[in-house]
């Protein structure tokens, strides 16, 4: 696998108003990585790939080699939009179609493969707001995976997810990475993070910890992060805190 | 009624009238998709001091003073929205009650009378000419091709701004593209219905066409049909019992998304057969 970095941020700061949301934030990904964003509430995760995508003013220097594709979190979608699974994914297309803007044989060929890729052949004309959570969530992975991109950022793709969707995404999110993509996904399971991410970022407003589980997965690391926050392990929440605190030692 | 269909000014009427069901239908879809009925409904309103100051002004005329006041006020609602202290259509609210003050201080200052008031609030379809008939044409066609261009980024900002602007389908312009076009098609359609009852047809035929299908596409084409039919049912009843044709139009696009929402409810009450 190619060492070179396709992602890459340097000195990576992001103010909103007075407010510093994220300091000083340096990192580089190779093609080939699956990379988890941890960090409590309001560590700057989002904001983390929003400037990553460039939507966000920020100073310092953000490298992403070749085309980005996102998931964002689910919350802002309008759910009543009258559009079907199989249009949902054809909009993944968007960034790659002419002027007309128009799919065409192709776009749809691709698109109904991404749906049979999150096991969702059977329900391609079925209404978007008609489909589960989770269901909805593999679509929305399947528009990103529309768009072909070199970089995948999910924002908290598994939450509130069931778990046989879950399952579908993680094996979708691997075999974007075997398939020599960086994949870079922000969430609160730990547990999850350490099973299927070979890189972590810990962040806490800024870049607390960069590296494999058993090198972030230290006490005193989580601690710098969390400190007196709720964990979520294996859907389960753990109190770490300097009186109570649980260590979870998932090196590997 | 057929032989009535030999009068010029029927004729113009009914050219009129579907010539501008189809941007009216296209445009309604992405207002109720959108939620911008109030806003539909506002920017025809808010024309109202330029018809005012466009009849004072030799050179100007109402479309054009219609035309400024309507991009104005959509640019000022498109401005001041981004403030989040100012969210649900307040601003628009406010500009609203701002146009129909102003229109009124300056129609007493121009001692224009109130026909053209009354023409500019109910319309008269009946009573249009050949170049109001021009101008619904051109403003249908402008408007069928940009919403053709622009509808997969509608679709896709519409849907979920917050993918579509990374991908590259940014909220802002779109939203300020589709506010021009609402703008042009509005003042284009002022003589035909007047600016109370614009957004009857612009929101009313596509509301009962969201109410019909599940997807954008059938949508689109649903409320054309809807827009056009509607309209050919107004001015015949119009003709008929002598009524204001913009009224018995929107009276008769209230009908039919009554029947549709009415006929949907009480099909819902009816219990399906269970299968055995």
């Amino acid at each position: 696998m190619s060492t070179t970095p396709t992602l890459s941020a340097s000195e990576l700061s992001v103010s909103f108003g007075p407010r510093e949301a994220l300091t000083a934030v340096s990192f580089e990904l190779s093609a080939g990585t699956f990379a988890g964003v941890l960090g409590p509430n309001g560590a700057g995760k989002t904001t983390l790939l929003r400037a990553l995508l460039g939507t966000l003013d920020h100073r310092g220097s953000v490298r992403l080699a070749g085309r980005p594709a996102y998931v964002p979190q689910a919350g802002a979608i309008d759910t009543a939009f009258p559009v079907d699974a199989l249009g949902v994914v054809l909009m993944g297309r968007y960034p790659r179609l002419g002027w007309r803007r128009r799919p065409g044989s192709e776009d749809r060929r691709r698109a109904l493969e991404i749906l049979e890729q999150v096991g969702l052949s059977a329900q391609g004309r079925m209404s978007f707001g008609a489909l589960s959570g989770g269901q909805r969530q593999r679509v929305l992975v399947g528009r990103a995976l529309a768009q072909e991109g070199d970089v995948i950022l999910l924002d908290e793709p598994l939450t509130g997810v069931d778990g046989p969707s879950a399952a579908v995404l993680l094996d979708v999110f691997e075999a974007q990475r075997r398939a020599g993509r960086t994949v870079v996904m922000t969430t609160h399971d730990l547990a999850q993070a350490a099973r299927v991410c070979d890189r972590l970022l810990l962040l806490n407003r800024t870049l607390v910890a960069d590296g494999r589980t058993d090198q972030v997965f230290r006490p005193e690391v989580l601690r710098r992060a969390y400190s007196g926050e709720l964990l979520l392990i294996d859907g389960q929440t753990a109190l770490l805190d300097d009186a109570h605190h649980h260590d979870h030692d998932h090196g590997s | 009624m057929l032989e009535a269909l030999d009068a010029p000014y029927l004729q113009r009427a009914l050219l009129a009238g579907l010539a501008l069901s189809v941007p009216l239908g296209l445009l309604g879809c992405w207002i109720v998709l959108r939620e911008l009925a109030f806003f539909a409904h506002a920017v025809g309103v808010a024309t109202f001091p330029g018809v005012v100051i466009g009849i004072a002004l030799p050179g100007v005329g109402p479309f054009v003073g219609a035309l400024i006041a309507a991009l104005g006020f959509s640019a000022a609602v498109s401005a001041s929205e981004t403030d989040h202290r100012l969210r649900g259509g307040t601003v628009t609210g406010l500009a609203l009650a701002v146009a129909l003050a102003l229109g009124a201080v300056l129609l007493t200052a121009s001692g224009a009378g109130a026909a053209p008031v009354e023409r500019l609030l109910f319309g008269s379809l009946l009573a249009i000419s050949s170049g109001d008939v021009l101008r619904c044409l051109a403003g249908a066609a402008v408007t069928v091709v940009a919403l053709g261009l622009l509808r997969a980024r509608l679709a896709a900002t519409t849907f979920d701004a917050g993918w579509a602007g990374p991908a590259g389908a940014r909220e802002r312009p779109t939203a300020a593209i589709l506010l021009v076009l609402v703008s042009l098609v509005v003042v284009c359609a002022l003589p035909a219905v007047g600016s109370l009852l614009v957004s009857a047809l612009l929101v009313v035929p596509a509301a009962t066409a969201r109410l019909m299908v599940a997807r954008v596409g059938p949508m689109l084409v649903w409320s054309i049909v809807l827009c056009a039919a509607e309209t050919v049912a107004g001015v015949a009843l119009a003709q008929s019992l002598d009524l204001p044709p913009g009224a018995a139009t929107a009276l008769v696009a209230g009908l039919v998304f009554a029947l549709v929402a009415g006929g949907q409810a009480v099909a819902k009450r009816i219990p399906r057969p269970v299968a055995t």
